[in-house]
């Protein structure tokens, strides 16, 4: 699709503004979320084409303005619903239940 | 859900995330779908194990033998397993020489594709918008950013990582290396030489990155 | 679905990776040197044909060898096993007379994303 992944050539996004020592994981999120994303591709839940493409699928926006593992996470989360192996009710109880922890 | 449909996909605000991973985490547990000392180990592989550290072995070792350097222009996945360097996003590795004339550049300018067991997982900077639009439009802005100036007379070639195919960078071996053996040589070489915006370091600087 | 991996499992799992090479006796319709221009394909679904070459005008470099191809692969479409091309787009025919006259880019084409030119 002509998604808003497809930034070849664009211009106006700005300096690259590399990090110095930049560490792997710059949260524990982060970790989590490249954790289960490839050990949910490793038992066949989905493959990285699939991903890749469901990432291409987010609002342009949102995929613009998120860090990058976020990405990952939109994917992961909506492959999972696509298929069936959770529900969106499912994780949203998940959620206030453990928003109302904290 | 939206009720519109403009093609895209709509989630939870994105500064949800520790929030949302967390939730999911636990329903799969919960539910006996994943083991979380997988999960655990993953990351474990990626923060502490799995490096560029790989990638300088292989360029140090094309440095000082001129055979072992045919065989990894030839048919790089094999002969970077001679040194133990394999796996995930590596399967089908081809590796780009620098030469005086010649200047190699890597992107993906579609998401983030990168030989993860040669250079461990990539930087921000690396799978963020500005550097996947530009380094394909204008390599040389992207290059003066890091820092590293190429005369007219070099050609300069991007390679954008969009199949399955991973590319990695061979730096020209720095001057003044001469007498230096394996292991010192692996040093100078950086993760940002092999993706290709800087050159290796130069004896007596201070390693970067 | 898969049994649940392990943690034990994750090493190797990693240090063998997944190739998308397929083990297909596909016909190339290319070979390096060759003179090519890559297709104007639009497709909705997912495609690693980016449009920054659509239409352009370039030279194969190399046959990478015989691939999965994506864009079927995520529609439920089939593997379609064909040649990946290494494809050489000068800087001048991607972006116009002000690039350097010298620099290239060079793409991995999938043997659907290619016409002879």
């Amino acid at each position: 699709m002509n998604s808003i992944a497809d930034l070849g050539g664009m211009d106006g996004l700005g300096p690259i503004n590399p990090e110095k020592g930049e560490p792997v994981f710059h949260a524990e999120w982060e970790r989590r979320t490249m954790g289960l994303t490839l050990l949910a591709i490793m038992q066949g839940h989905f493959n990285v084409d699939q991903i890749r493409h469901a990432i291409e699928r987010m609002d342009p926006v949102e995929y613009l303005g998120s860090e990058y593992y976020s990405h990952w996470l939109h994917g992961t989360e909506e492959l999972l619903i696509q298929n069936g192996v959770v529900t969106r009710a499912e994780l949203e109880a998940k959620r206030a239940v453990l928003a109302g922890e904290s | 859900m939206a009720k519109h449909d403009h093609g895209h996909d709509h989630t939870a605000p994105p500064s949800d995330e520790a929030l949302r991973v967390k939730a999911l985490e636990s329903l799969l547990a919960e539910k006996g779908l994943i083991d979380t000392q997988a999960v655990d180990e993953i990351i474990e592989q990626y923060e502490t194990k799995i490096g560029p550290r790989n990638g300088a072995k292989v360029i140090a070792r094309a440095w000082v033998d001129p055979d072992f350097k045919r065989r990894l222009l030839e048919n790089a996945s094999e002969a970077m397993k001679e040194l133990g360097v394999s796996g995930l996003e590596s399967e089908d590795m081809v590796v780009l020489e620098n030469t005086p004339q010649i200047h190699n550049l890597v992107v993906c300018t579609l998401c983030s594709c990168y030989p993860w067991a040669v250079l461990g997982l990539p930087p921000n900077w690396y799978k963020s918008p500005p550097y996947r639009a530009r380094a394909v439009r204008d390599p040389r802005s992207v290059l003066a950013e890091f820092g590293t100036e190429l005369g007219d007379d070099v050609e300069v070639r991007v390679w954008d990582s969009n199949a399955e195919i991973r590319y990695l960078v061979l730096p020209e071996r720095p001057e003044g290396t001469e007498d230096m053996d394996e292991a010192a040589l692996a040093e100078l070489v950086t993760r940002d030489s092999m993706i290709g915006v800087a050159r290796a370091q130069t004896p007596g600087r201070g390693a970067e990155r | 679905m898969s049994d649940l991996v392990r943690k034990e499992m994750i090493e190797p799992i990693l240090s063998t990776g997944a190739s998308s090479r397929a083990d297909a006796d596909v016909a190339a319709r290319f070979k390096a040197g060759d003179a090519v221009i890559a297709r104007n394909l639009n497709p909705h679904g997912h495609t690693r044909l980016p449009r920054y070459v659509r239409g352009r005008r370039g030279t194969v470099e190399r046959d990478h060898g015989v691939f999965v191809f994506p864009d079927t692969l995520v529609a439920g479409a089939g593997t379609k096993p064909q040649h990946v091309y290494s494809v050489r787009f000068s800087a001048r025919e991607l972006w116009g007379p002000d690039s350097p006259e010298k620099d290239a880019l060079y793409i991995d084409m999938f043997d659907d994303y290619l016409d002879p030119a």
